[in-house]
Order: C-alpha cells, then structure tokens, then sequence
C-alpha cells in the first residue's frame, strides 16, 4: 500500500520533470538551467499530488505547490544566477489546467447543437464549472510566478536575502 | 572604488544615444516575454549608470519612453518603438538582466553595452526539430499525468509533434500567425481525435486535451496577470488580449476538426 503509494509519487515526479524540462526548451530557456526547470516542476507537481491524495481540495493544494515553488525558485535563482522567471514560467506550465480548458471549449461547442442541450440540461453548470476551475488556477499560477514581488519589498528578486545579511561591496 | 571606475561612470552618455538603445533593449525583451516590471527594473539600473532618468509606457505592440538628464532638464529626447514579432525566448531576459547589472557595477562602458545588446539580440533558438521533439514527449507526459493510457500518450506525442512541425512550416511562409495556430491545432487534434473514434487507448480524452497544450500561449497569459498584479494595466490588458484570441484559434482548430470526425464521438 504504502510502497504503491511512493511509487505512484515518483512516477508523477519523473512525468513533471520531463514536461519541465522539455518546456524549458519550448520557452527557450538556456541550456544551464532546463534541469532546474524540470526538478521545480517536478516539486510542484508531485507536491500537489500527495496533497491531493491526502485529502485537500484541488484549488488549495496548487495554492501550497505554487507558492511554494515560487519561494524555492527565488533561492534557486541567487544560487545559479538567473532571474527566477527563466526557470518557473516552464516548471508552473507542469500544473497548466489543460483538461478544464478543453471541457470548456467542446462544452461551448457542444452549446450549439440542441439536440444535445435536451440530452444533458446541466451542460451550462458543467461549462462554468470548468471555466472557473480553469481561470483560478490560472490566477494561482500567475500569484505563484509573482510571489516575490508580492512578499517581500525589495523592487529585484537579487536584494531578497531571506533575512540573512547583505554582502558588502 | 578604482580609478576604472570613476572614469567610467562620468562618461557622457546624449540622451537620444540612450534612448535608441534603450528601446532596442525594451521592444526585444517585450517580444521575448518579459512582463512589464522587469523591463523597468533594468532599464532604470541602466538609466541611473549614467545619470539619466527613464520614463516608458509599455503596450504588449510597442514602448514609449522619455529620457531626461538628472542634471539638465532640457536635453530630454521621447521616442516611440514598435516591438519586433512575438516569440517567447527566456535566454534573452537572463542576458539582459545580467547586461543591466554588469553596467551597474561600471564593468562596460556605453559601446560595450551597445555591442553586446546586438549579440543577444543574435541569439538562436532551439532548433526547430529539437522543439518539436520536447513538445511531443512534454505532451505525452502531461497524458499521463492526467490519467491516460500508454496508448494515450503515444497518440497525444504524436500530433503534438506533427502539429509542431507544421505550425513551424506554416510560420516560415510568411502567412498570418493566427492562421497557424489554427492550422497547427486541427492537425493535432485530426491525430489524437483518431484515437477517440477508433478506440485505441482506454482515455482518449485526456489525449485530445493536452496533445494541443504546446499551443497555449502560456507566458503571454501569466505575465497578463503579474502585469495586472503590479498595476501596469495597458499591457496587461494588451497580453490578455493576444492570449485569448491565441487560445480562440485553438479552438477554432480544435471544432473544426471535432465537427468533422463527429461531434458525437466526443
């Protein structure tokens, strides 16, 4: 049970870094850091997973995963030298809600043939259910790409210091 | 502080000279997918390394900008630059970050800063090939993650590599870009709908959801929303504006090729 249960965790971890890392080539990101890309969406995505799989909704454990990826990549960042967006933007595209997306669109669709409106009468609660699901998680994504510039004061990401003291020039 | 640096930092710099490149360095990084903050952050390290202070509007089509001497208020220049076409390259923004911050520190002068702006704006992308490669397995496992088959995922790596490799070709013909997205994503779809209709894989929806996911204009829509967040309001609004009509090609591509294998297959 538990050993299926681990397994299952690294197998969403080993599909994540792959989508991580293969984005980081979509976006164009450099070649340094696609690993980086692909262990932070990884993070994110097998963190949202056992939240998931122990019980919290789905809105709040992106809510955790992403915050909590935006947070490391600002570490990340001072540790390799690159903005952190270079590297996040590929590793959230690991939680993009693809599938919510697609129900909207053949919902729409589906919206314009009335045959199947009087077969299923709930399709406009489906629609905006998942029109929803998709534009907050959206919004979670985007808070968690910004974190830095919503926590913490400094204007760029290379004066935050977690507290620790400046190195003078 | 060095000898170096002093004289480095009392080099005059003519505001037009700054504004030119400024704006090179602004409409290049908006093409590449910078979100409004960034730019203005380094713009203004840059602005300050020569006693200069910077002014922009920022629209996702172009920049204004206002370069004013801190010390004589009359050698000001404004100029407006339209941006280059949209493509999303994130090496450009580390380079540039880091072009900004080596100035700051007085490490280059204005013509080193001028020719190394031209080098990174030189920089290649990935080959087309290997981007169509790393769509179709990122696509194939995003199908997994979403529960499909192994079957699933083979047909969603598929078209997400076709439709790549198409919307490649149809972008160096010159035609409109809108135009091969919606091309693009009723290929895609063509080959994962296959899947639907003739039943291989035991999830063929979650193929035809995320085979067309390379398309969505992902950085676009979030930078939409940190644009939003931080209050540049223009652009975001431009941004959100070329995310949807991106994702309303998609779905034009998408029903398109749903109405010709058979809406109700779906």
């Amino acid at each position: 049970m538990i050993a299926n249960f681990i397994f299952r965790v690294l197998l969403d971890f080993g599909l994540a870094f792959v989508v991580g890392f293969c984005w980081g080539i979509l976006f164009g990101s450099p070649k340094r850091i696609l690993w980086i890309a692909g262990l932070l969406g990884a993070a994110g995505h097998s963190l949202r997973f056992v939240l998931q799989q122990t019980g919290t909704e789905l809105l709040a454990a992106t809510m955790i995963s992403s915050v909590t990826i935006g947070l490391i990549g600002i570490y990340c960042a001072h540790k390799v030298h690159h903005p952190p967006v270079v590297f996040t933007m590929p590793a959230f595209i690991t939680m993009i809600p693809g599938l919510y997306a697609y129900r909207t669109m053949l919902g729409c669709i589906k919206l314009t043939d009335p045959a199947i409106i009087r077969k299923t009468p709930d399709i406009m609660t489906q629609i905006g259910h998942n029109l929803m699901l998709t534009l907050s998680l959206l919004a979670i994504l985007a808070i968690g790409i910004s974190i830095a510039a919503l926590l913490f004061r400094s204007q760029s990401v290379k004066d935050i210091n977690f507290g620790k003291r400046q190195k003078k020039n | 502080m060095t000898d170096t640096l002093s004289s480095s930092t009392n080099e005059y710099v003519h505001a037009t000279e700054f504004a030119d490149l400024a704006l090179d360095i602004a409409t290049t990084m908006l093409a590449s997918g910078a979100h409004c903050g960034r730019i203005i952050r380094n713009l203004d390290r840059l602005a300050k390394r020569w006693e200069l202070s910077v002014q922009m509007q920022l629209t996702f089509i172009g920049v204004v900008m206002t370069v004013t001497s801190e010390h004589d208020l009359f050698h000001t220049v404004t100029r407006y630059r339209s941006t280059p076409p949209h493509s999303v390259h994130l090496e450009l923004l580390t380079e540039f970050s880091r072009l900004t911050w080596k100035a700051t520190d007085g490490d280059l002068n204005f013509q080193q800063v001028q020719e190394e702006t031209e080098r990174i704006k030189r920089i290649k992308h990935y080959n087309s090939w290997s981007v169509a490669l790393a769509v179709g397995l990122s696509c194939a496992c995003l199908c997994l993650l979403a529960g499909g088959s192994f079957i699933d995922g083979m047909v969603a790596c598929v078209g997400a590599f076709i439709g790549s490799i198409v919307r490649v070709f149809i972008l160096h013909q010159k035609f409109n870009p809108m135009i091969a997205f919606v091309i693009a994503s009723f290929v895609t779809t063509m080959v994962s709908g296959a899947n639907m209709v003739f039943h291989w894989g035991t999830a063929p929806e979650t193929a035809l959801a995320t085979a067309v996911l390379y398309l969505v204009p992902g950085v676009p829509l979030i930078n939409s929303l940190i644009d939003l967040i931080e209050g540049h309001l223009s652009s975001a609004w431009n941004r959100a504006l070329f995310g949807a009509s991106i994702l309303l090609c998609m779905a034009v591509g998408m029903t398109l090729s749903i109405a010709l294998l058979g809406i109700n297959n779906f």
